[in-house]
Parts: structure tokens; C-alpha cells; sequence
């Protein structure tokens, strides 16, 4: 039995386990990636959580993604892969592979277009908001401090949302018919038969899909680098760009990597405790 | 037997992916390994280099070149995972910056050439020093860049405006104008936050009419929350939230400021002296190209500079690795390099040459006005102050740019910010 | 039920318009693709092109050296694919399936590989692949692709295998049949949709990465189609119709690929969420 897991343990350890213990030694150390280091223990880790404002605002900006995510994007999701699930089967064979299309494009292309949607004046956004005399509304929606979070959240809620509709979806077909023709039977509203029975019944499907929602969330980086690369000021910065920034751009490879070795922590920290979570909300 | 098919066309596939790159051929050719910031080979610079190592290659027969090339940001960190893993090309492409130079050098990644060798080859005044440390001379520089307003003549013409404005009070009264006319006044990339750092610079020169106060900061001879920098800080907020420039300024990328102003969207655009290509895109019209030009960056009412003060430095140079094996060479190569480079430039208009070039018949008016302007120049600046010292007081440095711009912080917040990250920089 | 017929109606328009919304980015891309550089970034989103530059595809075709790139990427792609699924399998079967020690050591393994972000293993893989000859090789950018993609597909697999009945393996067991030949023969079949779920996930992830290709390689030979589009950038300005018209090519494959599988994709994606 064990050569059916070692060969997959062996790369996972060879590409991933070696690479993150760098990293920690790295971490550890002034290095900025080029010439001599010293070592300097936690001095890095003490700055970061104690000295670092941009830091906390990138979680805190990575948890406002997460809670759009849960409680916007996904239930949005669900109600319409309720919907879909209702439909012709080729009707919504064709409308599920529509609606799985940003997911398979290249994030540049999602990001380059959303730029050009959120143009203040050539945008088509603010185009139809003055075509509505919404004009007031028409602003510039990325460089403006206080929209600016909003706009980025959007797009990445937006493009992930293939993704939330397609487990929804496939988790609804295997609820059994007869589940739901005995709360019917029973006289329940659609409502009620979808908030007890067939939720409930989903469990474990949702639990996961908002474990992987978490990560990914924690994990974004592209979409923010190619629209605000964090920007306006530092107020649409999120962890995975914060760090690249600091290891790569900034020349500071040692905190770069303790913030990656933060982020590792605090990704199985928030994995661990949403699970948890999910698990006493379903008793 | 579907799936047999689909397991030997996988084994294939995979055997295919554990071959070699290149077949080992017999290799009696001395193979110079180059790196650069230019992926197009077919458009001005890239083809300009492509030129340049063909005839090369065919005055050393016995010579191959191999070039690696991505865009700036991917490019910088490749170097510096080759310099770590002692892997650099033979010759690469780089900046003359003192923040991105220097680490190499005192990592002894780069090797120091013979400043005797390029002497004569016509570089403008101050070149070869800016690439000179320690006393000795550790790259060519290859283009010479200043900081510069472009213009579209037609739509000064549509907006009724008959000259160029001499100072930025001018500057402001032409913003209703052009409004007025839906048009944008003027367009830079606010994104990435040097080309708002270096007018900063050019600021603080045009009110204090003094050169180099900002690397006498950075030196700690003086501070950056001194009276000069909160007032040239003063004034580019100022220049920002006015409406001069496009409303998403500051995430409006390099190639989209570009493009507004090349499409005839915007009047002016606030950029370097490199893209007096404008004058021959050909990814812009024909009445576009005919009406560019370009005018010194304005003074400032009551201040002591002289528009002929300019922001001008010199960025790309070349170095020779340290532990390359074709030393001798790689150094013909970068003499070759700089005797052809300066011409090939100037005819495709790609960049304003480190050496000193003479107008062609054949220029564009942007081109000759680019030339009369650093002939007229009465002092240059040399490096701006974001490129002056470390990597991180540049992140610091464009950090604070943009929340300047951005109207999160004041001036009196901003050049603190900027006098603690000098005091950070001046302790390594 | 003229209530009921507006509800109806107000879905339909629902659903439609957000079908446009989902289809909008190929559109544009596709509309960009068409223009000249120096038109994008400030025109009218969307305008169709009075003079469509199809020359931009020959460019973006020629000097995006994609049949180069192109046949990289499908080796590398594909390869890292086909590994990856068949270790997943294996492991997912190995959790579901089988009870030992270090089963939690494993699973922790694993939840560490969903996490670790990319860019933090760039430069340490860069110098420790370096001690194993594995820089600029094909193989050098296979396997990390593999131990990316490894987690997620094991969770996948893992969360099937505990929805399927034991019966088939147990018969198969009793009869005297080997290991490899059960999960062969009897497993792997019945996996099928969580096969074509992970293997399509897998090869879209690895179709689009560019920042890896971009660290563990350098020869020209070797590199991947994301490389095309780079291709066309100037340090000042970049052929953007060309880049453009590179992505369109870039994402057709990958459309055609997900088009293909994507009725297996529904019945793979929920195997891995079903049970826990």
C-alpha cells in the first residue's frame, strides 16, 4: 500500500516541503536576495505583526474577499444552480457551460478588461450609468479610496463564480427525488423544502467548497497585481500581492518569505477553524 | 483499445518531455550568453539589437549570441535568481540606477571594464561617471533620458491655444479649455509611480533653482521635511487633484496613458525623452504622428529654476558578468555595441542614444525638438532620487508617491514618510 | 398564472443576461484582437472594428512562435496531467480506502500543498532543482505543475471513493485478484467522472501558468504559450493587438478542451464535495 502513496508524497515533498523550509531559514534572515545576509532570529515576524500596518490591512482586506465570497457569491450560486437544476437538461447544459467560460480564460484577460470596464470615462460601466442619469455614480471606480476594494472584490468574486455554480449544481443532481417529493408531499413550500431538506441534506458539499473558497481567497494575487497592484495607496493590498511585492520588487527577501511562512500558517489556521465552524453549525 | 491508443500517445509524449532541449551538436563556436528587457525583436529597440549582433556574428565567425528576453518585471528577478544561483548571462541588459546597480556590484556579480576602451566613442559629459563606482567603470550606458511634456499641435489648435505654456500657471488656465472640448488635458502613468516621483524631483529643482537637494537628503546633509520638499510636494498634489490629468490617473498603466494620448484623447503627455518614437508609430495615425512635439516641463511662478534645468539621466547600460567565461569577448561586443547603437537608434527614433548624435534630414519634429532641448539644457539632474539608494527606499519612496497622489495623506505626512525611509536607507 | 409566466419570464431574462456577461470577455478579446495597438485603452469597449486587422493573428502566429510554444506546452501540459491524476488516484484511494498510521501525517502533507503560496518556492525550487540538473528542462516544470495540482486532485478523488460501495473491490478481493489489477480494472472505471473532473482541471490550471515556465526556464526551445504573448512587449510600448490576438489563440484549446468534457466535469466536480 505504501507505494500508492510515496511516489505522490515524494514530489509533494520534493516541490513543496523543501522549498517552504528555504523559505523559513530565509525568513529568519536581512537577505534581499542578491549579495550576503545575516541572520536576525524573529526580527522579521516582529515587524510584521507589530510594525506593519500594510500587513494587517492586507488581511483584513483578504477577510472582507472571503465574507463577499460566503455569504454573496456562493449563496448567488446556489439559488442560481436551484434554478438551473429545474431546467431542460440541454437548456441548462448550455447556460452552465456559458457560465463556466471566464473560469478557463487567462486572469490577464479578466483583469485587462475589467481596467477598461472600470474606466471612468470610456468604460462601458460609467457609459451606462450616464445613459441612465446616473451621473453622479459615474466615478472612477478602481482609483477611488473608497470604492476601490469594492471594484477589486468584484472581479474576483465574478470570475470564481463558474466555479461556486458548477459544485452547486452537480450537488444538487444528486439530491434524491424522492427527498424532496416527501417534503413536498408534506406540503411544504419550495422555501422550506429547500431550507430543510435539501441544505441541509448538502452539507458536507458546501463545507468544502467554502474551505476551497478560503484558500483561494487567501491565494489571490493576479487578478489585484494587473488592476490596483494594491493601490490607492495601499488600501486594495491583499497577503499573496504584499508578499511578492516584498520578496521580489521591494529587495527585502527575508521578510518577503516570513510573510509567506505567515501565510501559510494563517491559511491552515483559517481552514482549520471555518471546518470547525461548519461542523458545529450543522449539529 | 481507446485507452491503449491513449497510453501510448501519453508514453510518447512523456518520453518526448524528458529529452534534451537543444540536440548536442558538435560546438566549436564561442557562445555569448545575453540578457535584456526587450521580447520584440521586431519593433525599434529589440530590432535594433537583433541588427547589431548579426553584424556582429558576421565579423566574428566564431561567435554564436543566444539572447534571453522577458518584460522589466519578470526580467529584474530572473537576474537576480541567475546572480544567486551564479548563472548570469555573459552580458545583460541593465539600469544605470544606483538602487538596481549597486547590489550587483557589491555582490562582485559584474565585472569592471576598461573606462580607456569607450572613451572615444562620444558619450555626452557625466555618461560614463554615472556607471562609475568606486573609480571604476562598471557598465555602458546606452540611452540618455529627460523629463518632458509631448503635445498634439492639432488639438491646442481645436482648443483655440497658440503657444505652450511657459509655467504652470499657464499650464492650469489651459485645463477649462481643453475640458471644454472633452478633451484630457494631460495623461501619465500613474500607476507605477516613478514618472510622479521624478516630476516631485523636477518640482523641487523649478521652486528651489538649487540641483541635487534631493541626494543631499538621502545623503543626510539635509532632511526631507525641509520647507522646499513640502511645498514641491504641495504643488504636485495640487497638479494631481486639479484636472489636468485623466480622472483613473493613478491606476492608468504605462500603455494606456500612452495610447490615450496617441488616439488624440489627451493634449499632453508627462513622460521621458524615449518616446520620441511617437512621431513613427505606426499604431497611431498619420495626423497623429504629423502633430506631435514636445516642450520643456514649465516653471513655477516665483520659483528659482529655469525650464532649461532638466530631470534628465542616463537608464539602460550594459554590463559583463563576473564570472563569465568570454570576458574578453563580451567587452568587443559591448565596444561593437557602442559603435553602432547610436546611429541604428536614432534612425528608427527608438531612443535619445548616451552619445551624442547629430539630426538627420529625415527627423520628425519631435525628434529635432528633443535635440534642441537637452542642447539647450543648462544643468541635468542625473539620477532621480527613487533610483538613488536602495531597492527599499524606492518601494518606500513610490509607496508615498501614491498615497500623495492618491489625496490619502498631506504634504507635511508625505515628506516624513519619505525623510524616515532616507534615515532607513542611510543606516545600511 | 400570469404571476407565475412573469416569474418564468424575469428568470429567463435573468439567466440570458448573465450568460452575456459570462460570455463578454471573449468577446471583447476577441474585438480587441481585431484592432490596431495604439486603439486600445480609451475607445468605445466593444465597437466592432471598421478595418479588422487580421493581420494581427499571422503576427501573433509567426512571431509567438505558437506552433514552438504550442507543442511545449501540450507536452508539458499534458504530461503533468497524466501524473498527476494517476498519483491522486492512488492516494485518494490509499485514504479512502485503507486504514494506517500515518494516514494523518499525509492528510497534513496534503492540506500544506492546497496553501503553500507559488511564488514563495520560486527562488529555493530555482537553486535546489538546480543540484538535480532539472533547470530548463521539461521535466523541471512537470514536476512542480504535478505538486500543485496534486492536493486538490486527491481531495477530489478521496471524497468519490468514500461515496462508492465497497462491494465490487471486496468480491474482487475474495476471488484472489492482485492490487494493481483491482484498481485497475474495477476502481479506476468507476472513478471516471472524478478522472475527467481532475484531468481537466488539472490541464486548464497548467495551460495558463506563466510565472513558473517563466523562473525554471530559459531556453527558447522549451518555452510555453504563455511565452507568446510576452513575446510582443517593448521596454516602452507593446504590440497589444498582437497580444491579444495571442490570447484568443492561447484560449481556444483550452475552451475546446472544457467544452468537450464538460458534461463529465458535473459529475466528477461534486465526487470530491460530496462526503468529506
Amino acid at each position: 500500500m505504501a507505494w500508492l502513496v510515496l511516489p505522490g508524497l515524494a514530489v509533494l515533498v520534493f516541490s513543496l516541503a523543501v522549498p517552504l523550509g528555504f523559505s523559513v531559514y530565509y525568513s529568519l534572515t536581512d537577505w534581499d536576495g542578491l549579495g550576503a545576509y545575516q541572520r536576525v532570529g524573529l526580527d522579521n515576524y516582529r515587524s510584521i505583526l507589530t510594525d506593519d500596518p500594510v500587513f494587517w490591512r492586507s488581511l483584513r482586506n483578504v477577510v472582507a474577499l472571503i465574507a463577499v465570497t460566503i455569504f454573496v457569491q456562493n449563496p448567488c450560486a446556489f439559488v442560481l444552480a436551484a434554478f438551473l437544476s429545474r431546467l431542460s437538461s440541454r437548456a441548462s447544459r448550455l447556460l452552465r457551460t456559458i457560465y463556466f467560460v471566464p473560469a478557463v480564460l487567462s486572469l490577464v484577460i479578466v483583469a485587462k478588461l475589467w481596467v477598461d470596464v472600470y474606466n471612468p470615462t470610456f468604460g462601458i460601466l460609467n457609459k451606462l450609468l450616464r445613459a441612465v442619469g446616473l451621473d453622479a455614480l459615474a466615478i472612477s471606480w478602481l482609483s477611488n479610496p473608497s470604492t476601490s476594494l469594492a471594484a477589486v472584490i468584484w472581479i474576483i468574486v465574478w470570475q470564481g463564480f463558474g466555479w461556486a455554480l458548477l459544485f452547486y449544481y452537480a450537488a444538487l443532481m444528486t439530491v434524491p427525488r424522492d427527498l424532496e417529493e416527501a417534503a413536498r408531499v408534506d406540503g411544504a413550500s419550495w422555501l422550506a423544502t429547500y431550507r430543510h431538506v435539501i441544505i441541509p441534506h448538502l452539507y458536507p458539499v458546501i463545507s468544502t467548497v467554502i474551505v476551497i473558497d478560503v484558500i483561494s481567497s487567501m491565494k489571490q494575487m493576479e487578478l489585484i497585481y494587473l488592476t490596483t497592484a494594491g493601490g490607492p495607496g495601499q488600501l486594495t493590498q491583499f497577503l499573496g500581492v504584499y508578499l511578492y511585492q516584498k520578496a521580489f520588487v521591494s529587495g527585502e527577501y527575508g521578510y518577503g518569505n516570513a510573510l509567506s511562512v505567515l501565510f501559510v500558517l494563517l491559511s491552515a489556521g483559517l481552514t482549520f477553524l471555518v471546518q470547525r465552524g461548519m461542523r458545529v453549525l450543522s449539529r | 483499445m481507446k485507452t491503449k491508443a491513449f497510453v501510448i500517445y501519453t508514453l510518447a509524449l512523456a518520453a518526448l518531455a524528458l529529452l534534451p532541449a537543444a540536440p548536442a551538436g558538435a560546438q566549436t563556436k564561442v557562445t555569448l550568453k545575453m540578457g535584456d528587457n526587450l521580447p520584440d525583436r521586431s519593433n525599434t529597440w529589440g530590432a535594433i539589437v537583433e541588427q547589431i549582433n548579426g553584424e556582429f556574428k558576421a565579423a566574428h565567425p566564431g561567435a554564436d549570441i543566444v539572447t534571453e528576453s522577458y518584460p522589466d518585471q519578470p526580467y529584474q528577478q530572473k537576474i537576480k535568481i541567475y546572480a544567486t544561483a551564479k548563472q548570469l548571462p555573459d552580458l545583460f541588459k541593465f539600469w544605470s540606477f544606483t538602487s538596481l546597480l549597486k547590489p550587483l556590484i557589491d555582490g562582485g556579480f559584474v565585472a569592471p571594464l576598461d573606462r580607456a576602451d569607450f572613451e572615444s566613442l562620444g558619450y555626452r559629459p557625466g555618461a560614463l561617471d554615472t556607471n562609475t563606482y568606486n573609480g571604476k567603470l562598471y557598465g555602458i550606458p546606452v540611452s540618455m533620458d529627460f523629463w518632458v511634456i509631448y503635445y498634439n499641435k492639432k488639438l491646442f489648435k481645436d482648443a483655440g491655444i497658440d503657444h505652450v505654456p511657459a509655467t504652470l500657471e499657464e499650464l492650469y488656465a489651459l485645463i477649462p479649455r481643453f475640458k471644454a472640448k472633452g478633451i484630457i488635458p494631460m495623461t501619465t502613468d500613474g500607476k507605477d509611480a516613478w514618472p510622479l516621483s521624478i516630476t516631485f524631483d523636477q518640482l523641487v529643482w523649478r521652486i528651489s533653482g538649487e540641483r541635487g537637494l534631493p541626494r543631499q537628503a538621502l545623503d543626510r546633509k539635509i532632511k526631507f521635511t525641509d520647507q522646499v520638499f513640502v511645498q514641491a510636494a504641495r504643488a504636485l498634489q495640487q497638479l494631481v487633484k486639479s484636472d489636468l490629468f485623466q480622472e483613473d490617473l493613478m491606476v492608468s498603466d504605462y500603455g494606456a496613458s500612452r495610447n490615450l494620448f496617441g488616439q488624440g484623447k489627451a493634449a499632453m503627455y508627462l513622460m521621458g525623452s524615449w518616446e520620441l518614437g511617437l512621431g513613427t508609430d505606426q499604431a497611431f495615425s498619420a495626423e497623429f504622428r504629423a502633430n506631435v512635439d514636445a516642450f520643456k516641463f514649465p516653471a513655477v511662478k516665483d520659483g528659482k529654476g529655469a525650464v532649461d534645468d532638466l530631470m534628465a539621466w542616463y537608464g539602460g547600460n550594459y554590463v559583463v558578468s563576473a564570472s563569465s567565461k568570454n570576458l574578453a569577448l563580451g567587452k568587443q561586443y559591448l565596444m561593437f555595441y557602442a559603435k553602432r547603437f547610436p546611429e541604428l537608434a536614432w534612425e528608427k527614433q527608438a531612443t535619445l542614444p548616451a552619445q551624442t548624435v547629430k539630426a538627420r534630414p529625415g527627423d520628425t519634429p519631435v525628434a529635432q525638438t528633443i535635440l534642441r532641448i537637452i542642447s539647450e539644457a543648462r544643468a541635468t539632474s542625473g539620477t532621480p532620487a527613487l533610483d538613488l539608494s536602495t531597492p527599499r527606499f524606492k518601494d518606500d519612496n513610490e509607496n508615498a508617491i501614491r498615497e500623495l497622489c492618491s489625496g490619502l495623506i498631506t504634504p507635511e505626512a508625505f515628506v516624513k514618510k519619505l525623510d524616515a525611509a532616507a534615515e532607513k536607507a542611510a543606516k545600511k | 398564472m400570469s404571476q407565475r409566466k412573469a416569474l418564468t419570464w424575469a428568470l429567463q431574462v435573468v439567466l440570458v443576461g448573465f450568460a452575456g456577461m459570462q460570455l463578454f470577455p471573449l468577446a471583447w478579446v476577441f474585438i480587441a484582437s481585431l484592432q490596431r495597438s495604439g486603439d486600445l485603452f480609451g475607445n468605445d469597449l466593444l465597437r466592432l472594428p471598421t478595418d479588422p486587422q487580421w493581420h494581427n493573428y499571422t503576427r501573433a502566429w509567426t512571431d509567438g512562435q505558437i506552433v514552438r510554444y504550442g507543442l511545449n506546452s501540450l507536452i508539458v501540459v499534458t504530461t503533468s496531467t497524466v501524473a498527476s491524476t494517476a498519483l491522486s488516484f492512488c492516494m485518494g484511494y490509499a485514504l479512502a480506502r485503507m486504514r494506517w498510521r500515518w494516514k494523518r501525517l499525509v492528510l497534513g502533507v496534503l492540506g500544506l500543498g492546497m496553501v503553500v503560496p507559488i511564488h514563495a518556492t520560486l527562488l529555493p525550487n530555482f537553486i535546489w532543482y538546480g543540484y538535480f540538473g532539472l533547470i530548463d528542462t521539461r521535466l523541471g516544470l512537470i514536476i512542480p505543475y504535478v505538486a500543485f495540482t496534486l492536493s486538490f486532485n486527491t481531495l477530489v478523488y478521496t471524497g468519490h471513493f468514500r461515496n462508492l460501495p465497497t462491494a465490487l473491490e471486496e468480491a474482487a478481493l475474495l476471488d484472489g485478484a492482485s492490487w494493481p489489477r483491482i484498481l485497475w480494472s474495477i476502481v479506476a472505471p468507476l472513478a471516471t467522472p472524478a478522472t475527467v473532473t481532475v484531468a481537466v482541471m488539472t490541464f486548464l490550471s497548467g495551460w495558463n501558468e506563466f510565472i513558473m515556465a517563466n523562473t525554471y526556464l530559459a531556453s527558447d526551445e522549451l518555452r510555453t504559450l504563455p511565452f507568446s504573448i510576452i513575446r510582443f512587449e517593448g521596454q516602452y510600448s507593446s504590440d497589444y493587438a498582437a497580444q491579444f490576438a495571442c490570447m484568443v489563440i492561447v484560449a481556444l484549446p483550452a475552451l475546446a478542451l472544457y467544452l468537450f468534457f464538460s458534461k463529465h466535469i458535473m459529475a466528477g466536480a461534486t465526487a470530491g464535495a460530496v462526503k468529506e
